[in-house]
């Protein structure tokens, strides 16, 4: 039986039908349209469906969308604010860290929240920080080079 | 004309889309009344299907239907994919589609999938790719196939012919194809060798692993079109499919290709027919969006192969002989295979004075044979370019030395039987060379190495047709059929910024449907930036002479005397007299207007080919303690016609040669010793991951194609041919051990390095 549950997602407080096994991947996808949130597997491999839960990067598929009602979950539409990019997203852009794109909600979640661990992390870091994000397209040079430069950009901007 | 605009670095024009999620892929569009489907897969390698019992899955609420052969409309009898979208009678690999059920919901369909019961009739299971080629082997197939399997292989083009026959030779039933390619004294040319090297090389079922599932959405308009919105490298392809599946008119068939989620090659009119069929015989919209685990099972990975190679050379170095039997799995594919296009490669781009390269395609139990990016040529290339790496060092010679006194040139004789074209295979070894990785190959610590190979790809051709239109405000829309695989509608926006005379950001580009774009083939055999690319110039072009047409009235300034530069139209040599682009495009773009709209069309047809040469350095560490391979770093030279894009030229550059380690390193599709899949997650099938790969430096050479936009030809395939080779070189320089079986698993390494037989897979 579906049940009633409200979630906050992206900083607004969002009501759905959910049945009690549904992943929170799909409650975002399906219910809420936020498309952006990608399914890549069904073993917790590819990352495509990362998003934030509490500002940590968490993969969506391996949360119940019930599990998720006390937390304040962000997904790759609520980066940007108000049509502006987000530096890391702006970083990605012009630093060409993604080909097909569709790792790259993931992967710039993952960022964010390895940049608000470590605002200044190493190539290593940064490499050991994504594994978690398959990229078929990229190599993953570009996407580090790209997590760099929004580090910088972040640091610049806080200074 | 701009040519300024050309081989500068832009972000690509899908780049803010798609890092704000705002790109809508294949799976993510609403649709009204849509139904959900889920394939049930068979379990068995090879059976007979006695029963499909759906009443179970029929009473889960919310299903709507289960569908077995029968109920698709289908209008053909043939055993391929298309025109077998589920298995009739008999399955022929485990994992192929038996059924399919549709439901309201995604999570119905699953729980009616699990309610499906199908029982089988085992048939003996063909999986050794040599044991199914010898005479009296089980079949794989046992029901005859009715007709053929379509003409997917001239989508990869680049085979050229020369092929015949090979020799009556006693071989199984299960052997669909033989290729010889043949010239020469092979044996008098290995006689008078004075180094001859031998191997046995065998690699593994690869798969695609793009991140984006197959999917695709199938609905009816009133009209009674059949529209298919789906995930695929080629719309008019799967237009062509369908309508031979289900016998309907092109016209009444609209393919539109959504943005790739990844494809390389797996995205051909796979499931399309599948989804297509199910929505003719439901009339509602359905989509079929594979698990993961499903698409592992159920879609067409890149076949194993097995090359017996032989290669000759004088002292000098020159290069005498070459022969090979080239082992294919075609899997249950048996309208196309590699076989053509893997004969010709594994000569590479070097001269021979004899060769004898015998393919053959063969039947098994095993998935449905696809292409894989730069299909045929990287199981070509481990053979021949390890193969070179022992030559060398049996006559002493230096490896890219020895490789440049053979490098074919313009005019050379393949063993395709035809001239190469313009190729850039000398510049980019030179290029290699001068790297300082390859100087101090000599110094390095114990358990390192460096190796290198070359590879290349021959590209493709098939005539494309662009439109290139100005709006009101003075920008332009770039249209084609192309899916953008690699990048190619940024690339297109640049072509036509500089043919027409317009900043780069006042072009946007449309990927139109098959009811109302241009022509233009699949994206594949790196062929779009060369020929849909050309085809865009060409509109941008015309477009062009619509312009200066109508600013030559408005300025009084004949044609030739005028240019059009960043939007404006000026006089050459007084560019105070000019009208701006979008002044003209308002003029003409009106009730009673004079001009005619500012818009091109042009077509492309090149006959020549465009070949792409890449090759590698890897820089590899090995644990003698482990067997275990670290990636340390790696170069990558390779001739790209120019760059009209340098940073996603070096995007394909990397990510090519990152497939090729997963080539290398990591990938290999198992299946158990009766043709059960072993392999089918992310958790059984490693692709390389950002910690396991190594810094990728690109040397880009610039060898322009006559006949490409600009010079530029395609370059997406070339980079992953002879990446692994070039790794397996480096393995053999640290450790002294040739490596004749990808991939390089700590297990089989570290057998190497202690004299233990490998344990092999089966």
């Amino acid at each position: 039986m579906p049940e009633a549950l409200t979630l906050s997602v992206n900083g607004e407080s969002r009501s759905l039908e959910v049945e009690p096994r549904t992943l929170l991947v799909h409650a975002l996808r399906d219910e809420l349209g936020l498309t952006g949130t990608h399914i890549g597997c069904d073993t917790s491999q590819c990352g495509a469906c990362t998003v934030l839960l509490d500002d940590r990067a968490v993969k969506s598929c391996t949360v119940l969308a019930v599990q998720a009602e006390s937390a304040e979950i962000t997904t790759i539409e609520g980066l940007s604010d108000d049509g502006e990019m987000h530096p890391i997203q702006r970083a990605f852009v012009e630093h060409h860290g993604l080909q097909c794109g569709f790792c790259t909600p993931g992967v710039i979640l993952t960022t964010v929240d390895l940049l608000s661990r470590d605002p200044e992390p190493g190539s290593d870091t940064i490499r050991h920080a994504l594994r978690g994000n398959l990229c078929r397209c990229t190599g993953y040079q570009t996407i580090v080079d790209s997590v760099v430069a929004a580090s910088g950009a972040l640091r610049g901007a806080g200074s | 004309m701009n040519e300024t605009l050309i081989g500068v670095a832009r972000p690509r024009l899908d780049a803010p889309d798609k890092v704000t999620g705002a790109t809508r892929f294949a799976a993510d569009g609403h649709v009204h009344g849509l139904l959900h489907a889920r394939p049930i897969l068979s379990t068995e390698p090879h059976a007979r299907i006695r029963r499909v019992d759906r009443e179970a899955a029929l009473s889960v609420p919310g299903v709507v239907a289960v569908l077995v052969a029968t109920d698709l409309p289908l209008a053909t009898s043939g055993s391929d994919r298309t025109a077998e979208p589920l298995a009739r009678e008999e399955v022929v690999f485990s994992g192929q589609p038996v059924a399919l059920v549709v439901a309201e919901t995604e999570a119905a369909a699953e729980d009616g999938a699990e309610a499906v019961e199908v029982e089988y009739e085992a048939l003996p299971a063909v999986v050794g790719l040599e044991a199914a080629m010898a005479p009296g082997a089980p079949l794989a197939r046992l029901l005859e196939e009715a007709e053929g399997g379509g003409d997917l292989e001239s989508i990869h083009a680049g085979v050229d012919e020369g092929e015949q026959e090979a020799d009556e030779e006693q071989l199984s039933g299960n052997v669909v194809d033989t290729v010889n390619r043949r010239s020469g004294d092979v044996a008098a040319a290995f006689e008078a060798s004075d180094a001859v090297v031998s191997g046995t090389f065998r690699t593994p079922w690869v798969y695609q692993a793009y991140i984006e599932p197959q999917v695709a959405t199938a609905w009816l308009e009133s009209s009674g079109t059949l529209v298919v919105s789906t995930s695929t490298q080629g719309s008019f392809v799967t237009r062509r499919e369908l309508a031979r599946a289900f016998d309907l008119p092109l016209e009444r068939i609209r393919i539109v290709a959504e943005p790739l989620g990844g494809a390389f090659g797996g995205k051909f009119a796979l499931i399309e027919p599948l989804v297509a069929g199910a929505a003719l015989a439901l009339r509602r919209p359905v989509r079929l969006v594979l698990t993961r685990r499903d698409d592992f099972q159920s879609t067409n990975p890149q076949s194993a192969q097995v090359t017996h190679l032989r290669v000759g050379a004088r002292t000098d170095g020159t290069f005498t002989a070459i022969e090979a039997r080239m082992l294919v799995d075609r899997g249950s594919n048996t309208g196309w295979g590699v076989e053509g296009i893997t004969t010709q490669l594994v000569a590479g781009p070097y001269r021979w004075k004899a060769h004898d390269l015998r393919g053959y395609g063969v039947q098994t139990n095993r998935f449905t044979f696809g292409a894989y990016r730069a299909p045929g040529a990287p199981t070509a290339a481990f053979a021949l370019e390890t193969l070179l790496d022992e030559l060398a060092g049996a006559l002493g010679l230096d490896p890219i030395e020895m490789r440049l006194r053979n490098a074919v040139v313009e005019g050379d004789v393949g063993v395709s039987g035809n001239p190469f074209p313009t190729i850039g295979a000398v510049e980019v070894l030179e290029r290699l060379r001068g790297h300082p990785l390859w100087h101090e190959r000599g110094s390095l610590p114990p358990g390192e190495g460096v190796g290198m190979a070359a590879g290349y790809w021959p590209g493709g051709n098939e005539p494309a047709a662009a439109v290139c239109r100005v709006d009101a405000d003075g920008t332009m829309t770039v249209v084609t059929s192309a899916a953008d695989m690699s990048g190619v509608n940024t690339g297109f926006a640049v072509i036509a910024a500089a043919a027409f005379g317009l900043e780069p950001d006042k072009v946007r580009v449309v990927t139109a449907d098959t009811a109302t774009g241009p022509y233009a083939g699949a994206s594949g055999g790196s062929k779009i930036t060369y020929t849909v690319g050309k085809a865009v110039e060409g509109a941008a072009r015309a477009a062009r002479v619509k312009v200066l047409a109508a600013a030559s009235q408005e300025l009084e300034i004949a044609p030739d005397d005028l240019e059009v530069v960043d939007g404006v139209v000026r006089a050459i040599g007084a560019p105070d007299r000019s009208i701006s682009v979008e002044e003209i495009a308002q003029k003409a773009l009106r009730f009673g207007g004079r001009y005619e709209p500012i818009e091109g069309h042009a077509g492309s047809a090149q006959t020549a080919g465009a070949p792409s040469v890449a090759a590698h350095l890897a820089h590899v560490r090995v644990d003698r303690e482990t067997g275990e391979v670290e990636l340390l770093r790696h170069v990558i030279a390779q001739d790209v016609g120019r760059a009209l894009n340098p940073a996603l030229v070096e995007g394909q550059m990397r990510g090519g040669t990152t497939q090729g380690m997963g080539w290398a390193l990591f990938e290999q599709l198992e299946h158990d010793e009766s043709g059960h899949l072993l392999t089918s997650s992310f958790l059984d099938y490693a692709i390389p991951v950002a910690d396991r790969v190594p810094e990728i430096d690109t040397l880009i050479v610039e060898v322009p194609a006559p006949d490409g936009p600009f010079g530029a030809k395609g370059i997406g395939e070339a980079p992953v041919v002879a990446a692994a080779p070039a790794i397996v070189n480096a393995v053999a320089a640290a450790t002294g051990a040739r490596m004749r079986e990808l991939p390089l698993t700590p297990p089989r390494v570290w057998a190497a390095l202690t004299g233990d037989a490998p344990r092999e897979n089966p």
